[in-house]
């Protein structure tokens, strides 16, 4: 206790030499922990945004073989569908179904590749809530030729509100086809994904794909939260499997193969060499579309570790050279201490005190520092048709750091101090109090 | 050499040729299923080998027309394609193999090959394997109507054909062959909501290479996207035996010198 006292009255009594020690780990730990923070709500933010694009957490496909072994993708009765979801008992916020379809969209003399997505809106009310517009709106979806763009695609078409475009693709078999669609409605530039918010009525959709009365691509359930997403669908896969033909669930990093990824599924088609007959059912998640976005959220762990390591590194450095001069400038109160019966121990753990009361306040400061940021960050709302709104939380971009690992960070800057003044700590507990005393500075 | 392989596609041809022309005109519906036939089998050159000049001009509106140029040579009855680039200046030497479902590039500036397959060619593209196939007429559609007409000064037979699957790129054709002849004039291209896709015209101008009548030109006007069209010529066409070098990696790196 006495010695801890004198070691807060050393760090004092040198007030801007532990002013500058304390704040150059408080500044590392400020910025680890800022990257820690996004790092760890990356993933959320991602993932929740992307099920609202998608329109649900798990994702139910149907494959059928042509006579000529094509694979179609094409969801016919989802009567055991909708048996498996309500024996399974899966909370499930809504059901969507939808139709995707890429082709060239034609206007006047201007064209554009875009994917549409067929959607039923009188199902979808979620969709009216997170989709903005900044022009037209979702009543005049009512008319079943009604189409949606982005703003981008919009532009490029130099299309206005009531325009009506050509939309050019090829069925679900590979015959071609030309849909006639009137632009309604305008959503904002959201940037990269601008290209996936095209939106059609899913009847007139699945009809240019040359699909009956009912029948669609992909069946999603959407869930209220991120939360047992994958337990969810294990249970819906294991209950589809008594019911149908159902293929192996598989994640695309165990599969090893990018071309055929649940991601690469999602976007581009199943690209299976295998054959069977009548429908095949395979059951997707969002983790498993998104296991290529996992990696950038370990990546920036990696970052944020480096940072750590190399910003420590660089205080460790500081930390030795401050210790070793301290001791110098302190040796003959050393050498009175050792001579009115301080023990060696006792020498170098006043020394590792100080370090550690140091590292402490330092880290105090950096996460106090750090969650002040953090908050006045994400006090800024950046809208809904930001370009980086994939990583934002409703607009806000959002920062999450578990308790653990700011103890983790506390607990290595602690270590790593330490160990820097473990070296000076030991030359000071070393020294003779004769030899000390009579050393003149 | 000509095979029994060939020699039999040549009598049916032939036989389908006569039994059309053979046909009463106006006492009863020409026999069309045979007329088909007869088209499809003047543009198949069986087991022969066949080269020819290809050179495509396109026009966009508001851009400036691009020039390709490709030599051809085929070998069908092993399934194997070579083609080199020799316009524009920008891709001249660059070339392609195709044996079977393999394809083997060649690139003249690294003077390196790459290989791929069909289906990744299709699966990265926005091709279909249909549109990779030979189109038959006889076998993927039936005559749905047909009436009598003119296109400039040639009589011709307007059928519109309806595919007999779902495969085929496109649902409905609308063709215009010569009375006197077994060969297309016009050719409509329809969507399966019935809009008009393109017209590919024919224009009387033949090469006679080997008994068959060939196309020296072909004008394909795209219908969706006004002012956009693309003619192409074919050129020293001809059917005599090629070296099997031809159809090799090899040929590729000396025809780009």
């Amino acid at each position: 206790m006495a010695l801890a006292s004198i070691a807060l009255k050393n760090l004092r009594r040198q007030k801007k030499r532990s002013f500058l020690l304390g704040g150059a780990i408080a500044f590392g730990v400020l910025i680890v922990m800022i990257i820690d923070g996004f790092a760890g709500a990356f993933m959320q933010n991602v993932s929740e945004n992307f099920a609202n694009i998608a329109a649900g957490h798990i994702f139910v496909e149907g494959s059928e073989k042509s006579a000529s072994g094509k694979t179609l993708s094409v969801i016919r009765d989802d009567t055991i569908l909708m048996e498996v979801l309500k024996k399974t008992g899966i909370p499930a916020k809504y059901v969507s179904k939808r139709s995707t379809a890429r082709g060239t969209l034609i206007f006047e003399s201007k064209k554009t590749t875009v994917a549409i997505q067929g959607v039923d809106f009188s199902r979808e009310s979620y969709l009216r809530e997170r989709l903005i517009l900044v022009q037209g709106s979702f009543d005049a979806m009512s008319d079943r030729q009604g189409l949606i763009l982005s703003e981008p695609t919009a532009r490029k078409l130099n299309a206005q509100i009531g325009d009506r475009l050509l939309f050019q693709l090829t069925t679900l078999t590979g015959q071609q086809n030309v849909g006639e669609m009137v632009l309604v409605a305008i959503s904002p530039d959201n940037g990269l994904l601008s290209g996936f918010s095209s939106y059609a009525n899913l009847s007139y959709m699945s009809e240019l794909l040359d699909m009956g009365d009912g029948e669609y691509m992909n069946f999603g359930i959407y869930l209220p939260s991120l939360a047992g997403m994958d337990r969810y669908a294990d249970e819906f896969y294991t209950e589809l499997k008594t019911r149908a033909n159902v293929k192996e669930r598989k994640k695309s990093v165990e599969a090893g193969d990018s071309a055929a990824s649940p991601m690469a599924r999602f976007f581009g088609g199943d690209t299976d060499k295998e054959t069977w007959s009548g429908v095949r059912y395979s059951v997707s998640t969002l983790n498993d579309l998104l296991s290529s976005v996992k990696q950038i959220v370990n990546v920036l762990n990696g970052v944020s570790l480096a940072v750590l390591l190399v910003l420590f590194l660089i205080i460790m450095v500081g930390i030795l050279n401050t210790f070793r001069m301290t001791m110098y400038e302190r040796i003959r109160e050393i050498g009175t201490m050792r001579a009115l019966g301080m023990q060696r121990p006792q020498v170098r753990n006043l020394f590792l005190l100080e370090a550690l009361f140091l590292a402490l306040a330092g880290a105090i400061v950096g996460i106090a520092a750090a969650a002040l940021v953090m908050a006045i960050l994400s006090a800024f709302n950046l809208g809904l048709n930001s370009p980086i709104f994939m990583l934002l939380r409703n607009g806000h971009l959002s920062f999450k750091v578990p308790v653990w690992q700011a103890v983790e960070n506390i607990a290595i800057i602690a270590a790593l101090t330490l160990l820097a003044a473990l070296l000076p700590a030991r030359s000071a507990a070393r020294l003779e109090p004769a030899q000390a005393l009579r050393t003149t500075k | 050499m000509i095979s029994v392989i060939s020699v039999r596609r040549m009598a049916i041809a032939l036989v389908a040729l006569a039994a059309f022309t053979s046909a009463p005109l106006f006492a009863e519906a020409p026999d069309f299923k045979a007329l088909l036939k007869a088209v499809d089998a003047n543009g198949d050159f069986g087991t022969r080998d066949y080269s020819a000049v290809f050179t495509i001009v396109t026009q966009k509106p508001q851009e400036k027309d691009t020039v390709m140029q490709i030599k051809l040579f085929r070998r069908d009855e092993r399934d194997q394609v070579v083609w080199i680039i020799l316009k524009p200046d920008a891709q001249k030497g660059q070339g392609f193999l195709k044996v079977e479902d393999n394809i083997w590039m060649y690139d003249p500036e690294s003077g390196k090959y790459s290989h791929s397959t069909m289906k990744e060619q299709i699966q990265n593209s926005k091709a279909k394997s249909s549109d990779l196939k030979r189109a038959s007429y006889a076998e993927d559609y039936d005559i749905a109507a047909w009436e009598e007409g003119m296109l400039g000064k040639y009589p011709v037979y307007v059928l519109s054909l309806k595919a007999k699957n779902n495969e085929v790129s496109y649902p409905t054709l609308k063709l215009s062959v010569r009375t006197d002849k077994p060969l297309v004039l016009k050719e409509e291209d329809y969507s399966l909501s019935d809009r008009l896709m393109r017209t590919v015209l024919y224009p009387p101008k033949y090469i006679e290479v080997a008994g068959r009548t060939v196309y020296s030109q072909i004008l394909i006007q795209d219908e969706l996207n006004k002012g956009e069209k693309s003619q192409l010529t074919i050129s020293d066409v001809s059917v005599a035996n090629l070296p099997d070098a031809t159809f090799s990696k090899a040929f590729l790196g000396q025809s780009s010198r």
